[in-house]
């Protein structure tokens, strides 16, 4: 099992001074350099029934930072050659070519959070942790060390660490590993953190649990989760079934830590990843009680590039969008016209992409 | 040596490959991943008069070797296309072509003129798989009195723009619009758009896009694209001297070869775009090596020129 980093229980603060400022700069901007790379499969772990953490080793790699993502070529696409002669010999066969006709190829890329990164000996290490729900996520499943993986990133925008001394970060199901990545560089940062992990049940909770220190079923912080203690972050984990740590919603386990601690609003940033839900319900705790919140979006994307225009997200108006399109007064009747509906009056709100604009948002633009 | 450059319509490329509209924004969003001034020709999103925010969420889902695709025409309309976008395309060193929706006839000509004063437009590609509202939501590409209005009307105020019309394949017979298009006065056909379709969630019951069907592009329309530009090509294109830029599902060098040999000019990638977006370029080299290997020294030497088999 691979630990972070994987030797020492504390992280040893070891992140190349440029790349630490460019990260942790409060200024918010996509880092501009992006691009395709080769990455290679240094260890694939089955974190439990149906999550998986790859652990992929890159010659380089952009700078990058939590909350960010990148998008991965998940199956051997290989060009279709130069038409062959079909080999045919009596009794066997013909060879047939053609992508199409080698089983469900995934099409297009699929994006992933990255959960972690490590600057180690010249060469970067990141860190994916995946749900397995379809054909792609299958097929990362398979991947053997030493297998070769395209990914292009990293994409969109990141988390702020915002200028508190205390932060939580909540990450429900798929939406741990983002925080994983986070909670590195909070602690990094200096700040003060905690972590909220919750799932349905045990077995898919993609934590490794410590037999040392259990998971609180009081909601009491602890080093209970490996990987988050290797981010020297004290977790609480609430489960939907009660059969690990909190019993109900981590949402609600949210509520009842703030209830204990009641830290001042301007020293609590929260930040946030996982099912719509979820999120809504800690943007709606940490708003309602004035903390900062920030969130992590998913979104079916088409491209991951800002191009599609396929992950739009309803954010209040105010500041002019720089990117997708603002609604707009149609210039003509849409009738029945399905193709292009759409044109409403909504002065209220407009499209972001969360690839390009995104997918970290501040919680309190949103339209949800 | 084989050349790879193309003439369509009179306008020179430096090779036979186009973006297809929609699938590489303005030019700007790419810059970085593809190469763009390797490219012959560069199309751009669709652009309407007024911006338009397009769809409800989801707009895009993916099917087996496909996607579907229901973003609603979402773009920034006209003015802020010719303000900040044109400027950014005039440096690109490549034809650009503008791709333009609309809703009426009137629309269509009012981007159409206002395109003819922009420098850095060499091409309109008409986009006329939209519904016209004045004839009743009818799509201007499935109706070939439809299909006439719009090109011709748009055909007179083009001077210094070459004019593509871009067909839509939801038709029982695209060499009837496909005519039209070129007896109204298209300069190129580009051809296919995507296909009208639907995913449904079996669960929910419900059709996955928010706008319940959508457009699908990608390999799985592949051979129909295929067969569209090649029954164009044959009984439209061919005689009437108008050059077919073909696309669909192009992801490698032997599917734009396909559409070559059954009649296209140039060919276009579009949704391959988001996979590779800089692999598109090995397309080039894998058109340059086959006609090396066929003993070809010019694309057109193998344009249209797939060989029936002899039919009973
Ligand atoms: C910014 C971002 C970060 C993500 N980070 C992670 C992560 O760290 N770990 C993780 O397990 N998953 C993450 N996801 C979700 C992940 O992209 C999907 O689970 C994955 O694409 C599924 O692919 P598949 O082929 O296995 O599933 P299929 O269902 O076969 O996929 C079919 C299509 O739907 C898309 N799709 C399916 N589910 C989702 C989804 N939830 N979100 C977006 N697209 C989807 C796929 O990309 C594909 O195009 C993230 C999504 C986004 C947008
Ligand atoms: C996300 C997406 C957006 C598109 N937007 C447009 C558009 O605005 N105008 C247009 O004429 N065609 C549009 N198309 C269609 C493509 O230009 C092309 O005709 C079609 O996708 C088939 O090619 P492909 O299979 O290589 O993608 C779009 C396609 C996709 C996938
Ligand atoms: S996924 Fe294409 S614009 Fe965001």
């Amino acid at each position: 099992m691979w630990r972070w980093p994987p030797t020492c229980n504390r992280f040893d603060g070891a992140w190349p001074k440029a790349y630490h400022a460019l990260c942790m700069g409060s200024q918010r901007s996509t880092i501009a350099r992006r691009g395709v790379f080769s990455a290679k499969v240094l260890e694939n772990n089955q974190l439990c029934l149906d999550h998986y953490q790859l652990v992929l080793q890159l010659e380089a790699f952009p700078p990058c930072r939590a909350g960010q993502f990148v998008t991965v070529r998940c199956g051997q696409v290989e060009p279709i050659q130069a038409p062959r002669e079909i080999q045919w010999q009596a009794g066997q066969l013909p060879e047939l070519y053609g992508p199409e006709l080698t089983g469900r190829q995934p099409l297009l890329r699929r994006p992933f959070s990255l959960a972690g990164r490590r600057d180690v000996g010249g060469k970067v290490e990141l860190e994916i942790i995946h749900h397995v729900i379809g054909v792609g996520t299958a097929f990362l499943a398979e991947a053997r060390r030493g297998d070769e993986i395209e990914l292009l990133g990293p994409l969109g925008n990141g988390f702020d660490i915002l200028p508190t001394g205390r932060a939580v970060v909540v990450g429900g199901g798929v939406g741990i590993p983002p925080m994983l990545y986070l909670a590195q560089q909070l602690t990094e940062a200096g700040k003060q953190v905690v972590a909220f992990a919750g799932a349905r049940t045990r077995a898919v909770l993609p934590l490794t649990i410590g037999s040392a220190q259990p998971p609180s079923t009081a909601g009491w912080p602890g080093m209970c989760t490996a990987e988050f203690a290797a981010r020297a972050t004290p977790t609480v984990v609430a489960t939907d079934d009660g059969s690990l740590g909190v019993a109900g919603f981590v949402s609600q386990a949210l509520e009842q830590w703030l209830d204990r601690e009641q830290p001042a609003t301007d020293d609590l940033a929260v930040y946030a990843c996982g099912p719509a839900p979820m999120m809504r319900a800690i943007a709606t705790i940490a708003l309602g009680r004035g903390y900062r919140c920030q969130v992590a979006l998913e979104r079916h994307m088409g491209c991951g590039l800002g191009t599609c225009q396929s992950c739009v997200v309803k954010v209040k108006s105010g500041d002019p969008a720089d990117g997708g399109a603002r609604p707009s007064v149609s210039a003509h009747p849409t009738g029945n016209a399905a193709q292009l509906t759409g044109n409403s009056v909504q002065p209220a709100w407009q499209y972001k992409l969360a690839c390009k604009d995104g997918p970290v948002f501040d919680a309190a633009d949103l339209v949800w | 040596m084989v050349d790879l450059r193309v003439n369509l319509a009179g306008v020179e490329m430096a090779n036979p490959l186009l973006t297809a509209s929609g699938t590489c924004g303005y030019a700007d969003e790419y810059a970085d991943l593809l190469d763009l001034r390797a490219l012959g020709a560069f199309t751009t999103k669709s652009i309407t008069l007024a911006s338009r925010i397009g769809n409800e969420y989801p707009r895009v889902v993916e099917t087996r070797a496909g996607m579907l695709n229901a973003i609603g025409l979402a773009n920034i309309g006209l003015d802020r296309f010719v303000a900040d976008k044109a400027p950014l395309l005039e440096k690109l060193g490549i034809p650009v072509f503008v791709n333009v929706a609309g809703v009426t006839v009137e629309d269509y000509v009012a981007v159409a003129s206002r395109l003819e004063q922009v420098e850095a437009v060499r091409g309109i590609e008409l986009n006329i798989s939209c519904p016209n509202v004045k004839a009743g939501g009818i799509q201007f590409g499935t109706d070939p009195v439809q299909v006439c209005k719009v090109v011709s009307a748009v055909r007179n105020v083009c001077r210094k723009n070459v004019l593509i019309v871009k067909l839509s394949p939801n038709v029982t017979d695209i060499a009837v619009t496909a005519r039209a298009a070129v007896e109204a006065g298209a300069q190129i056909l580009s051809m296919i758009n995507t296909f009208t379709a639907m995913a449904i969630d079996i669960e929910t019951r419900k059709p996955i896009l928010a706008n319940n069907t959508g457009g699908l592009s990608g390999p799985a329309i592949r051979p129909i694209a295929v067969q569209m530009v090649h029954r164009v090509y044959s009984q439209v294109a061919k005689a009437a001297g108008v050059p077919i830029i073909g696309m669909g599902g192009i992801q490698f060098a032997h599917d734009a070869i396909e559409f070559l040999l059954a009649g296209a000019s140039a060919v276009a990638v579009g949704t391959a775009l988001f996979v590779d977006p800089g692999g598109v370029l090995a397309i080039k080299d894998g058109i340059a090596e086959y006609l090396t290997r066929h003993g070809h020294s010019r694309v057109s030497d193998i344009v249209g020129t797939l060989e029936l088999n002899g039919r009973a």
